[in-house]
């Protein structure tokens, strides 16, 4: 008699604990249903082909023969003052045949990639002018210098160029970051 | 020691006024030598009796203008200023404000003065605690007279009985003159509690008398406390078989000032915690003011605390938060928990108080920020907030453009990484004001869907390591982020949109 008494309250038991569990979950739905009408509320007018983050967030600049006829270069400047400087497609560099093949970083007094610049104050960031050399590109037959052509300090290079130069002939190609 | 203090004085019987000759006979029942000599060294008479360890409400009852000299009671000590207290035990002193010295007669003359300060202000408090600031010259006399008690007293057996219970300091002795005046001004009983009259005396001297023993070391900081001072003992052992000692050598003449008095009174902080929303791309979550210009149209921090300042009288507000999220990036799920510490109000916030400012703040036109679970924490919220902030993982959802369409394998082997490994070098954006390091973060999991029946757009949803860099994640920061989302499909990757979708932080969840 006791047991038939235990079960069904038992089965009582369940049966609220399984209501509650239906609740959570119809509020859990309900508010992952709000939330995905929030994350979509702006997907209306898509463009086919969005601005880059280089184009949202730097002023492009280009500087066309700068000391030598083409040696064009660009500069994206970021409006916290950070430059990043590298070479235009139009740079006489790539229409050797093959394209580039070597980047020595290792011009005037020092070594570029050998740079350490540490903490918040850009500790030992050397000082540049804009006609100081940055690097030294090299093609088959032959080799051009990239100068820095804005005024300001150097905080890093792109060491991946250095094992993998023919980055550069791809699209995407950064040469140096100046503050 | 101060909270034993206070708690004698409420325990003590209520202070029926002491006359005269009460007092008259309790300075006969004290060791008359002992007396005697304090009286003549100019010392004021409730530094005497603290001097001899006399607790209770008899300091607020006497009245300056009454006190006779115990031995040929005509002369009183209080007309001169007392060497040992510079007037402190005495109500003299020289006001701030209205830049003149006051000369009061009892304990409840001062009161009167502290209880009409503390209205002026509105505040609304059921108890207050009294608390006292006296210049380091002070202590070192108090000190200096103790160790000079002892060596000259120091074989007398009424000493050696009250060696145990010390005298009473001189903070002690204001405490009891001024908390009984107080509670019947202020109607309500003094305890620990956040409200706090602070009473702050300066002397002019005291600098210099501090400067003076700096050379001595070590023994400085003992002064100060009240033990006893080499210094002290140095000059005493030398002259203690001389009975003709001078006591003025101890206390450096010209000290004739009564002190700096000044009194304010303010609430100790508040702290409301709780979970915060931002539906806005154009909210930042602090205030955030280039060159006399805001950007973006307002903040999270002054959208919380301006109301609740408002509401409880406030002076000002700090707002701390568990991490921050990008000016264009909106908080949404649970929301980001944040406290809100509040200065000196006036009002005394309650749990219900803080249901009705929340229940304003969410009920705002421009529904910009919402605000969910606000509640008064206490020291633990600090605990909950700062507890594990490093590793407690945050999901997103980006919405991404790809430079190809993307097919169900791109799909499949986005969501197979699990815990990712990203090297991160510190984005660009933020480098002018960041070291330069290279930080090693975790995604957790990934899933993408699609959007608007684009092969190009996806909404990609992540859950990654705290202080994960997002935006660079998916564009790849020039290469400075590896691998990027753009490395992993093998095409140009950029992020046009992200939201916050889950803080995973046990704390403010109710």
């Amino acid at each position: 008699m006791s047991d038939h008494i235990t079960e069904e309250s038992n089965f009582s038991e369940t049966k609220e604990k399984e209501k509650e569990k239906e609740k959570q979950k119809e509020q859990d739905e309900a508010e992952d249903e709000e939330l995905r009408k929030l994350l979509l509320s702006d997907v209306q007018n898509l463009p086919s082909t969005p601005p880059s983050a280089v184009e949202s967030n730097f002023a492009i600049y280009f500087a066309l023969d700068f000391m030598k006829p083409r040696h064009d270069q660009y500069v994206y400047r970021h409006a916290n003052g950070l430059c990043v400087i590298g070479l235009a497609p139009s740079h006489v560099a790539f229409k050797d045949e093959g394209g580039i093949t070597a980047i020595d970083f290792n011009v005037g007094k020092s070594d570029r990639s050998g740079v350490k610049v540490t903490g918040k104050r850009k500790k030992n960031a050397q000082h540049f002018e804009s006609n100081t050399a940055l690097c030294k590109v090299s093609t088959k037959n032959d080799s051009y210098i990239v100068r820095c052509c804005v005024k300001g300090s150097l905080l890093e290079v792109n060491q991946q160029l250095i094992k993998q130069p023919e980055l550069l002939n791809a699209s995407i190609g950064k040469d140096t970051l100046l503050l | 020691m101060e909270q034993k203090a206070e708690e004698e004085i409420s325990n003590a019987f209520p202070p029926s006024s002491f006359s005269s000759s009460d007092l008259k006979q309790l300075l006969h029942s004290l060791p008359s030598n002992a007396l005697n000599h304090f009286f003549s060294l100019g010392v004021c008479v409730r530094c005497i009796l603290r001097l001899f360890g006399i607790k209770g409400p008899i300091y607020a009852s006497i009245d300056n203008g009454s006190v006779e000299n115990p031995v040929d009671s005509t002369t009183s000590n209080e007309t001169k200023l007392c060497n040992i207290c510079l007037g402190i035990l005495q109500f003299r002193f020289y006001d701030d404000k209205e830049k003149r010295i006051f000369q009061k007669d009892t304990a409840y003359d001062v009161a009167l003065l502290i209880a009409d300060m503390v209205r002026q202000d509105g505040y609304q408090f059921d108890s207050f605690s009294l608390e006292v600031s006296i210049p380091p010259l002070i202590l070192q006399n108090e000190a200096s007279l103790w160790s000079y008690m002892q060596s000259k007293y120091g074989s007398e057996p009424w000493f050696r009985e009250k060696i145990h219970t010390g005298c009473v300091s001189i903070k002690d002795a204001l405490k009891f003159s001024l908390i009984n005046p107080l509670e019947k001004l202020l109607d309500c009983k003094s305890s620990l509690c956040p409200f706090r009259i602070r009473l702050t005396y300066t002397h002019t001297k005291a600098s210099e008398g501090v400067a003076k023993c700096s050379d001595n070391g070590g023994s400085c900081k003992r002064r100060k406390t009240g033990e006893s001072d080499s210094i002290g003992e140095g000059t005493l052992s030398s002259s203690v078989e001389d009975e003709s000692f001078d006591f003025s050598k101890l206390f450096p003449k010209s000290e004739n000032e009564p002190c700096n008095f000044s009194y304010n009174c303010s609430r100790t902080p508040f702290y409301f915690g709780g979970r915060y929303l931002k539906y806005s791309r154009n909210v930042s979550q602090t205030r955030w003011i280039i060159d006399d210009e805001r950007m973006g149209e307002a903040s999270v921090e002054e959208i919380i605390g301006i109301k609740v300042l408002q509401a409880c009288g406030g002076d000002n507000y700090k707002f701390h938060a568990a991490g921050r999220e990008d000016i264009d990036v909106r908080m949404l799920g649970p929301g980001r928990p944040f406290i809100l510490e509040v200065q000196n109000t006036r009002l005394v916030p309650t749990e219900q108080f803080a249901n009705d400012i929340e229940k304003m703040i969410n009920k705002e036109e421009n529904k910009l920020v919402r605000v969910n679970n606000l509640k008064l924490v206490g020291s633990d919220g600090w605990n909950l907030m700062r507890e594990g902030e490093g590793e407690k993982q945050k999901q997103y959802a980006a919405l991404v453009w790809t430079s190809r369409p993307l097919k169900d394998e791109d799909f499949q082997q986005v969501s197979s990484l699990k815990d990712l490994k990203v090297a991160q070098r510190t984005p660009i954006r933020v480098l002018h004001r960041r070291s330069p390091l290279e930080r090693e973060k975790i995604i957790h999991w990934m899933k993408m869907e699609t959007v608007a029946g684009s092969s190009q757009y996806f909404l990609l949803h992540l859950c990654t390591q705290a202080g994960t860099y997002i935006k660079e994640f998916v564009h790849g920061d020039l290469g400075r982020t590896h691998p990027s989302i753009g490395s992993i499909l093998g095409c140009r990757a950029e992020i046009l949109q992200l939201d916050v979708t889950d803080i995973k932080m046990e704390c403010f969840l109710t």
